[in-house]
């Protein structure tokens, strides 16, 4: 089964990644895996125990700021800048999607990018099926287990379909090989592996540390949907859920509001991770079996994909592609008046009209801080006890004293 | 088709055991004032089974047209069909604007949404706005574009447009509009849609719906919030202190403001106290205490912030609070750019007058 882990780069600062020797951030705009995405991850390698196929982490972003990332999520270390600690024994492929064209995208122009990343992916695979189905129909035994064993190398077949391993013996084609089987039993073998092919699973967090939106998990199922013309079910919030091992369903629960729904959705599907996730572990005798539909490498380099090769629409990337604009930030406002308890000067009792120097001040209410006035005219104030510094008790009963009265603003 | 086609303001409203939410009375209310600026009307879109009750509380809270979908099918929330149901009523009746709640529900449906309607979608707004705006790559300035005001990480506040595309979408945090009064003598309109089920539409089975029991802390709701950071760990001269005992304290003043001045009072805490795991606080303060940015969004008429720097994550969820009273020994955390009442010193010495002051007899 292929597994697909969408992951992002974020900034240090967005996250709370702290590092066994205690390492924070090298500088700001440093990016490290989106702490979101490690229940995705667990999930996507839970899914793998229990079915077999591989994970492969997909992103998207500037390659030279994503590669440490990918490069950590492949064996997973004690100690990482980028990676938290993950129970998992690391992903199978790594995919960056980069180019400078899809710089500034925004959710929309992201899932559009990665549902072409994933289109490709998919394609790939069945176009090596396809290649080694026609080399079956017309060429020699030989030929077709030359053209096997190059796929099996390139990490497009498992092991139950080829295999190296000394303990698969019965993989289709060694006993194509050995004549145990005929071209017709091989080519039923192939399509089935197609079909399996074709049901896949897309796994993310439940949102990314630094935009916050949650938007990307069901965007790139909708995006997906449209340009492989099949509905990919989005399931956000999931927090538990199984796979049967035959590829028949995916049973999920998620909260959604008061109540927890218990759903079951057919395959290729998409689930957002709900950090409540815990991953389930499949019984010995699925794992044993599940490792017979794995393949057989670990590839140690990232593949680095640009828009051309995933034949995106150059108008549906970045910050064009993009229907909104993020505008202008500005500040939270301050209130108009602060008062600090042992600080603030304020009046202690209403006062009328006061004549200072030949001007006229106030009038003042008890609790008013004391503003612009002359320093020989609050000096005097202050000796007459009319205002003193604000105290713990001033603060109760201004804030506390009126509270049953306090009438909500609309 | 010309932007200027799209009119009226929608908001997509939930249900909770056949009533609207009340984060979706708030945001017929968030339409309304919208709507109200540019002089159209307030659409409300309700899916569901048994809407009839529904239907007209949705114009008794402010819409003019009610959009619904009424079939047993659709009786459980479901994200394919609901999808498509609200493209098609976008797609016939073309409205400006469609405003989603930022609960489950709506981040689980309007990326979908937004998506095939092919439209922007701004998350978790705080605050809406009618305005122009000019679009430097194109030259252009879009008149009378909804400004999405969202919480930024990097600017604090921030505007997002969607300019050349509609509708335009955006999701609303709960607890940041009023619902207005409701009101059974104004009259709208009401336009029932008849979907024809779609084999798509089943690729999801809900197999069991159970209710949630209903947590005893309601934040939301409480007119005071006592609410507890990383600050409890340490006191006014920088000795550790367990935590235990900041949250025993804060949990008395909670208590007392209850008996003494007779309203809803709760407990709340920062995301860095509640993701600090400390084992003193284990089972004490779970995330449903949590206010700020990625928790709750509270507005009571006190807030009182007791160790709390203030970060911005934190203020967006406590910042429309009437009063707010912030305790901590950092002459400068960013709290006290926001408290009407600051307290510069040491919880562990302030909380305990501040509990002898109220039982005392301030009690108005």
């Amino acid at each position: 089964m292929l597994i697909i882990c969408l992951v992002k780069g974020v900034p240090a600062k967005t996250t709370q990644v702290v590092t066994v020797s205690g390492v924070l951030r090298r500088e700001e705009m440093e990016l490290v895996l989106n702490p979101h995405d490690v229940k995705a991850i667990e999930a996507a390698y839970y899914v793998k125990k229990t079915v077999g196929g591989k994970i492969v982490a997909m992103t998207m972003g500037p390659e030279p700021k994503l590669v440490p990332i990918m490069t950590d999520l492949v064996e997973p270390r004690e100690e990482s800048k980028y990676v938290p600690r993950i129970s998992f024994e690391g992903f199978d492929e790594r995919i960056i999607l980069s180019d400078r064209r899809m710089a500034g995208a925004d959710t929309w122009a992201t899932s559009y990018t990665l549902a072409c990343g994933i289109k490709r992916y998919l394609q790939n695979h069945f176009e090596a099926v396809d290649r080694l189905k026609e080399v079956v129909e017309k060429a020699s035994v030989d030929e077709s287990l030359k053209l096997a064993e190059e796929l099996y190398e390139q990490n497009y077949l498992p092991h139950h379909i080829y295999s190296k391993l000394p303990s698969v013996k019965n993989s289709v084609f060694s006993r194509y090989a050995r004549g145990e089987v005929g071209k017709e039993e091989v080519l039923a073998e192939l399509e089935k592996y197609r079909m399996r092919l074709s049901k896949f699973i897309i796994l993310t967090g439940m949102k990314t540390s630094d935009g916050e939106t949650g938007n990307v998990g069901p965007q790139t199922a909708e995006a997906l949907s449209q340009m492989l013309g099949v509905t990919i079910p989005s399931i956000a919030f999931t927090r538990d859920f199984e796979i049967s091992p035959e590829l028949d369903h995916v049973i999920a629960e998620r909260r959604i509001g008061s109540v927890i729904q218990r759903m079951r959705t057919v395959l290729p599907c998409l689930l957002t991770i709900d950090h409540h996730y815990e991953p389930r572990t499949p019984p010995a005798t699925t794992q044993r079996k599940a490792r017979a539909y794995s393949y057989p490498h670990r590839l140690d380099k990232p593949f680095v994909w640009n828009a051309d090769y995933i034949n995106a629409d150059p108008s549906k990337l970045g910050l064009m592609g993009s229907p909104t604009i993020v505008g202008p930030g500005y500040e939270i406002g301050k209130p108009p008046t602060q008062k600090f308890v042992g600080e603030t000067l304020v009046f202690k009792r209403d006062v009328e009209k006061l004549e200072w120097n030949g001007k006229t001040y106030g009038p003042f209410k008890k609790g008013d801080p004391v503003n612009n006035l002359p320093k020989e005219l609050v000096d005097s104030l202050s000796a007459q006890k009319v205002v003193d510094v604000f105290t713990l008790e001033d603060l109760v009963e201004e804030v506390f004293g009126g509270v049953r009265v306090v009438a909500r603003a609309v | 088709m010309s932007l200027e086609q799209y009119k009226d303001v929608w908001a997509y409203c939930a249900l909770d055991n056949g009533r609207l939410t009340r984060p979706s009375l708030e945001i017929i209310a968030a339409a309304r004032k919208v709507a109200d600026k540019i002089e159209q009307r307030v659409g409300a879109v309700i899916i569901g089974h048994d809407l009839d009750n529904a239907v007209d509380e949705a114009i008794a809270r402010g819409a003019d047209v009610v959009y619904y979908a009424d079939e047993p099918w659709l009786r459980s929330y479901q994200c394919l069909p609901y999808t498509r149901i609200v493209c098609e009523m976008v797609e016939k009746y073309k409205p400006y604007a469609l405003l989603f709640v930022a609960d489950e529900l709506g981040r689980d449906l309007s990326p979908r949404v937004a998506y095939r309607l092919n439209t922007g979608l701004a998350t978790d707004n705080i605050n809406l706005a009618v305005e122009d705006y000019y679009f430097g790559p194109l030259n252009t300035t879009f008149k009378n574009v909804l400004a999405q005001i969202r919480p930024d990480f990097a600017t604090r506040v921030a505007k997002i447009y969607t300019p050349r595309h509609r509708p335009q979408i955006a999701s609303i945090r709960p607890g940041n509009f009023d619902p207005l009064p409701e009101d059974r003598s104004r009259t709208g309109e009401k336009i029932r849609l008849r979907p024809e089920p779609n084999p798509d539409d089943f690729l999801v089975q809900v197999l069991e719906e159970r209710e949630v029991p209903k947590g005893p802390v309601e934040l939301e709701e409480a007119k005071v919030v006592v609410s507890i950071g990383l600050g409890i760990l340490k006191d006014g001269n920088g000795n550790p202190r367990n935590p235990r005992e900041g949250y025993e304290l804060a949990k008395k003043l909670v208590e007392v403001i209850k008996t003494h001045l007779g309203v809803k009072a709760e407990l709340g805490a920062t995301r860095a106290l509640i993701h600090a795991e400390l084992k003193e606080l284990e089972g004490l303060i779970t995330s449903e205490r949590q206010v700020g940015q990625t928790g709750k969004t509270v507005s009571p008429d006190i807030y009182v912030a007791l160790g709390i720097s203030g970060s911005v994550q934190h203020r967006v969820g406590m910042i429309k609070s009437k009063k707010i009273v912030a305790v901590n020994t950092d002459p400068n955390a960013p709290i006290f750019e926001i408290a009407h009442y600051g307290v510069r010193g040491d919880l562990y010495q302030i909380v305990p007058r501040l509990i002898e002051l109220i039982e005392g007899g301030y009690n108005g």
